[in-house]
């Protein structure tokens, strides 16, 4: 066909429909895949009691991750078109990652150093970054899917933005079923975790998110 | 390039394809289709030269660039954001799919197709299959005796370019089935074209 006719083609009844915008969009796909991150946790793995979240541990985890939802869902919606003033997103999710280094840090410091290690690694250190890995991935496909439907132009960045966002969702949910105390547990694996979901997100953008 | 750089704001000193397009782009965006005709002809020529530029290896495809371009603009004009220039909006475009061209032209040139390559070495019998207004009327008179399926199917695939995830977006179709009407339709052509008096 030629392009002119191409172009009549497509001007001809081009009345712009509304459609959603991104961050709604975003929200609609956050709830859906942190839903399936839930079932998951409390069908394999099963809620923490009762009792545990009378104390700190399970809200501070939540606090970090609910943050990092924000921040990152920020920084994907920023990435979902070719354009965007990524320094404010960039600088809110630096800014919620190294507080929560340096919670961990404080309270490592204030821990006799004997029992250092301990606090560090806790009980569960090998499987908490796996988790979180893995309860994420229902979210990251349904986020790149969604991405994908706007106009993600850095496909690498943008996939490493959804990632995090995944990465937080599935934390949060990890969050509820997690019986660790130490917030430096929670800033080294958790975040460690959500990194990985965020490298997955880079690589399986290439599939998940050309358009 | 400076016309990548994320800086916002529509300055009356912007970049001289912002003011062609930056004007009849806000008409066509309130529904004025002349102006939006207009608009995609001064980026159809932009993107031209863009794409002439940087497919020095592969000329035969610009076109379908441009075309495909477009489309994406088209499709995707719901989600700009109108505190950047238009015009960068549709060049970073322009950009991220002359990316994706070369990732699919590696792809492409290891799995091509056995009917196409039937199917061409039967046109080029024919005078050339090139741009040339005869031989594309030549084309659309073999088409219209295919079923409206396969001809939609390789209309959208074979002569615009798009991908099969593309064009099953475009036609609600699936993306195997539309695979299946292209096989059959490029079956049938060659059929056609062998039984055609030359």
């Amino acid at each position: 066909m030629k392009t002119d006719s191409f172009i009549a083609f497509l001007a001809k009844g081009a009345q712009l429909e509304p459609k959603p915008a991104i961050t709604p969009r975003l929200w609609v796909a956050a709830s859906l895949g942190l839903l399936v991150s839930l079932v998951i946790i409390v069908t394999f793995i099963g809620l923490l009691p009762k009792a545990a979240f009378a104390t700190a541990s399970p809200w501070v985890k939540l606090t970090y991750t609910f943050l990092l939802v924000a921040a990152a869902s920020h920084l994907t919606a920023g990435l979902s078109q070719p354009l965007a003033h990524l320094a404010r997103p960039l600088k809110r999710l630096w800014i919620v990652l190294l507080a929560m280094l340096g919670v961990g840090a404080w309270t490592l410091y204030q821990t006799p150093s004997p029992d250092r290690l301990d606090h560090l690694l806790g009980q569960t250190w090998l499987v908490c970054p796996w988790t979180v890995l893995l309860v994420s991935l229902p979210s990251l496909v349904v986020i790149q899917r969604t991405l994908r439907t706007f106009a993600p132009t850095q496909l690498r960045e943008a996939g490493f933005a959804c990632g995090l966002l995944a990465g937080a969702l599935g934390a949060t949910a990890y969050a509820l079923a997690c019986p660790e105390d130490s917030p430096a547990f929670v800033a080294i694996w958790y975040t460690l975790g959500i990194l990985m979901t965020g490298v997955v997100g880079a690589f399986s953008s290439r599939w998940l998110m050309r358009w | 390039m400076s016309e990548f750089n994320n800086k916002p704001a529509v300055k009356p000193s912007a970049h001289p394809f912002e003011r062609e397009i930056g004007d009849l782009w806000t008409q066509a965006q309130s529904g004025d289709e002349l102006a939006y005709a207009q608009m995609l002809q001064l980026c159809a020529q932009r993107l031209r030269s863009f794409f002439k530029r940087r497919m020095n290896n592969t000329p035969e495809d610009i076109e379908d660039m441009v075309q495909e371009t477009l489309l994406a603009v088209h499709t995707r004009r719901h989600t700009y954001d109108s505190t950047f220039p238009v015009s960068a909006w549709v060049m970073a475009i322009a950009k991220y799919k002359l990316i994706d061209f070369w990732r699919r032209h590696e792809r492409r040139d290891r799995l091509h197709d056995e009917f196409d390559e039937t199917l061409m070495a039967q046109t080029t019998q024919q005078p050339s299959l090139g741009g040339n207004e005869s031989n594309v009327a030549d084309v659309d008179t073999l088409l219209s005796q295919l079923p409206e399926k396969q001809r939609q199917a390789i209309t959208l695939i074979k002569l615009l370019g798009l991908s099969a995830a593309e064009a099953a977006q475009q036609t609600g179709q699936s993306e195997s089935a539309l695979k299946v009407q292209v096989h059959r339709g490029i079956k049938q052509l060659s059929q056609l074209i062998k039984r055609r008096p030359s």
